[in-house]
């Protein structure tokens, strides 16, 4: 009995001792140009996801951040569980987490899950969010209707049979709607979120940074924060996070300039890099305004690019892509055509489309990021796309734009109205679940509901898609998008230039930090030393 | 970047004295700027630096545009790149020469069109007198209600990102000041003894500005104008570091220095040489215009 | 005196009406329909209906200007399309940066150049002038972003002194925390007003020590203070009218180094707003600057007058 309350106030005082001299304050350099919004519709991209979405916010789903030797896949979340009615493919049902409280106190409840749906999807409502829904159809889009069950139980019913519905959920987080109600709208709503993430919002400096402090009573109890605070800085420029790493203001930086990162591990900081599923790409103007819209144009470029120039460019931070997945990823397939340099075959190809030499000349717009989410180093990476596109005769023209600027024009097809022509838009971007592929590729995802803002459409490609996630077959449907991918790849759909392997460089004193193969990471298991 | 209040501060407060014309007064601005070692060698420098960009495509060793990954951001000296190569393998002397005609261009373009336009309507000020005068000096007020680097930026902002769009801005900027100070100019000219006295004798208006003011008013505005170009050259720059004049993969030293920050980790001498090549420019051209200014005997 | 402030202020009120004109004519001078410009490009076409008829957009230029000069008035200087987000909040915080920022510079500036200056006078012709001089042209010439960045360089990452960028923890107060991410802004800052306030004060000083009645007063063996009184008295309006200026121009012009350092200020702002191509936060932010800038020409002409009345302007 002695024994066991000694033990007890040994602990008591070992945590009290490491709480206060370990779990101190994580402060982040993000590549983001601002905040990214924290109401819940993180904007800035899959960055914004990772610091002001699974930080503050659960979703149905969560991402599992636990096996780190693979790539990252779901996690029960706020729903415990779902399942596929067996009487209807269209129809889920997910099982509601109980005893969830937000960070305002209350209660979750299936009702606020509805709540929520309403948010983005039924614009009848008065919750609904009109400024934003629109920016997240890409991860609503196929749920046409749900309702409450029971106390515990919600369902969402598809247009059609989607099997990987739970992937696109994934990023429809869960807010509070008492503190909605309290506030009344959604613009103020962002400056005093409340979800029932493991971190809760201490305060938000416009522009400046995000504080977030630690969520005590987070349902997960392995997943209570290490870290008592959190304080996210967006930081667009590379060469100036790097600088406030070095500095000490901040303990972590995202995508530190690859030229810095020799000097950085020499000055002893941790420079961390993993692959992740990310492409760095040309999303083509498919459509007959565009020279993309003969595939020997589209295939030219693929084969005019150098992309072991490139990766020297980026420090050996990525690895070339010759498709949208990599090559050793299961949806790979078996592409016929393998793209390797080879300018004489780029300018033999665009002389047969009718270019070069005695033809016409090709001359070509696309747009070009300056920063932002998974983007890396647009400028640099550009220049070398212009000079290899140079040396085979394509005169390449940037329209050099903000990364939201850019995330806006991806949701203006070619041919919408008010849209300059361009034949292209270049960036990075995530494909890190199966809905991806379907998003960019089908011409079911035409944008701006989805995100084919190429207007890329092959018959195959969308029926392949189509059956992949009507079958509920993990196998098979992996099967079907490696069909389907393939075919992607011989038509080059897209200019694929290469993969980030997702460097990250952190101070000495951040200790316990395991980078997980996704998008997301995990800042509960990890401290920082003072 | 806010050099030209100095200037206007002074000359607008009280009018400086005209200098007139005289028959041997060009000989005796020569005479003195011949002694005048500082601005003998930054002409010099200026004149150097002109005849190599004018010369650039017969000079450069390499083409200033083609780069390779392969030989990128190597040092000074390294296999005939006698000054390195920047973050995309492209040779820094040709980049460099090449850098210096946008340069020179975006900061004496708009100097040059401001000397026009500006030169043209505060000369007409000054010597119409009248509302003519005060419809274009009200007018000139509201533009100087402008801080320049802020006009600048925010008429360039507005129309997007390009050469020309900067020039234009950059021009918009120039003229108040150019107006002013010609204007004062005129009206202290206008108000000279002789000038009143060739009016009174009937001379035409016309005769009147070309023998009397022009000869005695160029002079004190050109002046003024050479200021400018360093602020302008640094003005421009400064929009091309901010993405807003030049566009990669031209040459441009405000551009090159925002571009080859990330060089600085390895090859900090490179990353600032196209702070050098400003840095030298201007100061040339103040040292220039300082020394003609009081060559010519000009109190501005 | 009386009459004259009253007939100065009454001036300035045109001129203020004229500089919102410009500002006003930014969104029309931008390419395309002017609705592009304030609204974001997906949104709902009623809403863009909303808005153009919010703004009279569909009807005549005089029209449009009066309903938006309404909104100003009232403090509305409309939504950013990037954050959408009202911008007149987000432009005072900006702007408070911004000042605390322009002070230290013209702090610095303003001291380094008036020593220099006065030094380089009394000096006149030795080697101190020389290198006062010397000082003075570098500090016009040297495009200070650059200067920013070199510092960056070696206080934040070679030596990790001095933080790189940003304006410290949530808002501002006047400890070493904060003070400590001033520093190299505002020595940067602080470069071209030093220069200009050297050769201003070095001019003025040499005119004034020229002057007969000081040729007199040293002819009668004056005191070296009293002396300098003397120079004091009449240099200081000429000097003060050039600082006035200059702090105008430290307040509107810092946007390079702003954008160096990241200082949350109104020129960050623009610069984002500017690769945003978010006008509405432009047209705000330059309004608010200019309008600043007219109101201290205003002071420092006020006070000019005030100091020698021989100074007014008619």
């Amino acid at each position: 009995m002695a024994f066991r309350s000694i033990a007890a106030i040994g602990s008591l005082v070992f945590l009290l001792f490491v709480s206060s001299s370990q779990a101190q304050t994580l402060r982040v350099g993000m590549t983001t140009t601002d905040l990214p919004t924290t109401g819940g519709i993180p904007d800035n991209g899959s960055e914004g996801g990772r610091f002001a979405g699974y930080t503050m916010y659960d979703a149905l789903v969560n991402w599992d951040f636990t096996k780190v030797d693979k790539s990252a896949d779901l996690t029960p979340g706020l729903a415990t569980e779902w399942k596929v009615d067996p009487a209807d493919p269209q129809t889920w049902i997910f099982t509601i987490r109980q005893g969830v409280k937000f960070h305002d106190g209350s209660v979750l409840t299936a009702d606020d899950i509805i709540w929520n749906f309403d948010r983005h999807l039924n614009d009848k409502a008065p919750n609904y969010d009109r400024a934003q829904a629109g920016s997240y159809r890409n991860y609503t889009s196929q749920v046409d209707k749900y309702w409450k069950i029971d106390d515990t139980h919600i369902a969402l019913h598809t247009k059609v049979p989607y099997s990987v519905l739970p992937y696109m959920i994934s990023r429809v987080f869960i807010v509070s709607p008492t503190q909605y109600r309290k506030i009344g709208n959604w613009l103020d709503f962002q400056a005093n979120p409340s979800g029932t993430g493991p971190f809760k919002v201490e305060k938000i400096n416009p522009h400046v940074s995000i504080d977030l402090v630690r969520n005590d009573d987070y349902w997960d109890k392995t997943r209570i924060p290490k870290l008592k605070k959190l304080i996210l800085m967006p930081i667009p420029d590379a060469n100036t996070r790097v600088a406030a790493l070095r500095s000490g203001q901040v303990d972590w930086i995202e995508y530190p300039a690859p030229d810095s990162i020799p000097s950085l591990k020499a000055a002893g900081f941790q420079v961390v890099t993993k692959p992740y599923p990310h492409v760095w790409a040309w999303q083509y103007n498919t459509t007959e305004k565009s020279a993309f819209h003969d595939k020997r144009v589209r295939l030219a470029l693929n084969y005019a690019l150098d992309r072991d120039g490139m990766v020297e460019l980026l420090g050996g931070t990525a690895k070339p892509s010759i498709g949208f997945y990599d090559k050793e990823s299961k949806y790979f397939g078996k592409p016929s055509v393998i793209f390797n340099y080879d300018p004489e075959k780029a300018k033999a190809l665009l002389k047969e489309a009718g270019y070069g030499p005695g033809g016409k000349k090709l001359d070509i717009t696309v747009q070009l990021p300056t920063a932002g989410s998974g983007n890396m180093v647009p400028l640099p990476m550009g220049e070398v796309v212009q000079q290899n596109l140079r040396d085979v005769g394509v005169n390449l023209t940037y329209e050099v734009v903000d990364w939201g600027t850019m995330l806006s024009s991806l949701r203006q097809p070619p041919g919408a109205p008010n849209t300059p022509h361009r034949d292209g838009i270049a960036h990075g971007l995530p494909l890190g679940d199966p809905t991806n592929f379907y998003n960019e590729f089908t011409s079911m995802a035409f944008a701006p509901s989805g995100s084919n803002w190429s207007l890329y459409k092959n018959e195959k490609v969308d029926e392949l898609s189509r059956k992949a996630f009507e079958t509920f077959d993990p196998a098979e449907r992996d099967r079907l998008i490696a069909e389907a991918h393939t075919i992607v790849v011989d038509d080059a759909a897209w200019l694929f230039v290469v993969h980030d392997l997702n460097p990250r460089a952190l101070g000495k004193n951040v200790v316990g930090f395991v980078q997980a193969q996704s998008w997301y990471q995990d800042f509960t298991q990890l401290t920082v030393k003072d | 970047m806010s050099v030209i209040s100095s200037q206007e501060g002074r000359l607008s407060g009280r009018n400086p004295p005209p200098v007139v014309v005289s028959p041997g007064y060009w000989k005796g601005v020569v005479r003195r700027v011949s002694r005048d070692r500082v601005t003998l060698i930054c002409g010099a420098i200026l004149l150097v630096m002109l005849l190599i960009i004018l010369f650039a495509p017969l000079l450069a060793p390499f083409d200033p545009l083609q780069g390779s990954t392969g030989r990128r951001l190597k040092p000074v000296g390294w296999q005939g790149h006698l000054l390195g190569t920047d973050e995309l393998g492209r040779d820094m002397l040709s980049r460099l020469m090449y850098g210096g005609r946008y340069s020179w261009f975006l900061g004496i373009a708009p100097v040059v069109v401001a000397f026009l336009i500006g030169g043209g309507l505060g000369i007409t000020a000054g010597f119409a007198g009248g509302k003519v005068n005060m419809l274009i000096m009200r007018a000139t007020d509201v533009f100087y209600a402008f801080p320049s680097v802020l006009l600048a930026v925010a008429i360039s902002g507005a129309l997007g990102p390009g050469i020309f769009n900067a020039i234009l801005a950059l021009t918009l900027v120039f003229i108040p000041p150019m107006i002013r100070v010609s204007e004062s100019v005129t009206t202290s000219v206008r108000n000279l003894d002789y000038v009143e006295a060739a009016r009174a004798t009937g001379a035409g208006s016309r005769r009147l500005v070309r023998v009397h003011v022009l000869p005695n008013v160029l002079g004190p505005i050109f002046v003024y104008a050479t200021t400018l170009v360093s602020v302008s050259m640094i003005l421009a720059s400064g929009l091309s570091f901010l993405g807003l004049g030049v566009k990669p993969p031209e040459a441009e030293w405000g551009l090159m220095l925002n571009t080859l920050r990330t060089a600085i980790y390895t090859q900090p001498l490179l990353a600032t040489l196209p702070g050098v090549c400003i840095f030298t420019t201007s100061v040339c051209f103040n040292l220039l215009s300082d020394g003609l200014r009081s060559a010519m005997d000009v109190r501005a | 005196m009386l009459l004259y402030i009253v007939r100065r202020v009454a001036y300035a009120i045109p001129i203020a009406l004229l500089v919102s004109l410009v500002c006003f004519m930014l969104v029309h001078i931008a390419p395309g329909d002017p609705i592009d410009s304030i609204v974001p490009p997906d949104t709902p076409k009623e809403a863009v209906e909303q808005v153009r008829r919010e703004y009279g957009l569909d009807k005549p230029l005089p029209v449009q200007f009066a309903v938006w000069l309404s909104h100003v008035v009232q403090g509305d200087l409309g939504r950013s399309i990037a954050s959408r987000r009202p911008i007149a909040g987000d432009l005072m915080l900006a702007s408070g940066k911004t000042f605390v920022l322009a002070v230290t510079a013209a702090t610095i500036g303003f001291s380094l150049g008036v020593a220099l200056g006065s030094l380089a006078a009394f000096f006149q012709g030795t080697w101190i002038d020389r290198l006062c001089v010397g000082f003075a042209v570098a500090g016009v010439s040297v495009p200070h972003y650059w200067l920013g960045m070199v510092m960056v360089i070696i206080f934040s990452v070679l030596l990790a002194a001095l933080p790189a960028m940003g304006a410290g923890p949530s808002d501002w107060v006047w400890d070493w925390v904060h003070i400590r991410f001033l520093i190299l802004p505002a020595i940067t800052l602080s470069v071209i007003p030093a220069g200009l306030i050297t050769r201003t004060v070095r001019g003025t000083v040499i005119e004034i020590l020229n002057q007969d009645f000081i040729t007199t007063l040293r002819g009668k063996g004056i005191r070296r203070s009293g002396l300098l009184l003397h120079v004091v008295k009449n240099a200081a309006p000429t000097v003060l009218a050039v600082m006035g200026l200059q702090f105008g121009y430290l307040m509107g012009g810092s946007i390079l180094v702003e954008s160096v350092f990241s200082w949350p200020g109104t020129g960050m702002m623009l610069n984002n707003a500017i690769f945003r191509r978010d006008i509405p936060v432009i047209q705000g932010a330059t309004l608010v600057l200019a309008m600043f800038f007219v109101l201290l020409n205003l002071i420092v002409d006020l006070v000019q007058t005030a100091i020698d009345p021989r100074m007014r302007r008619t």
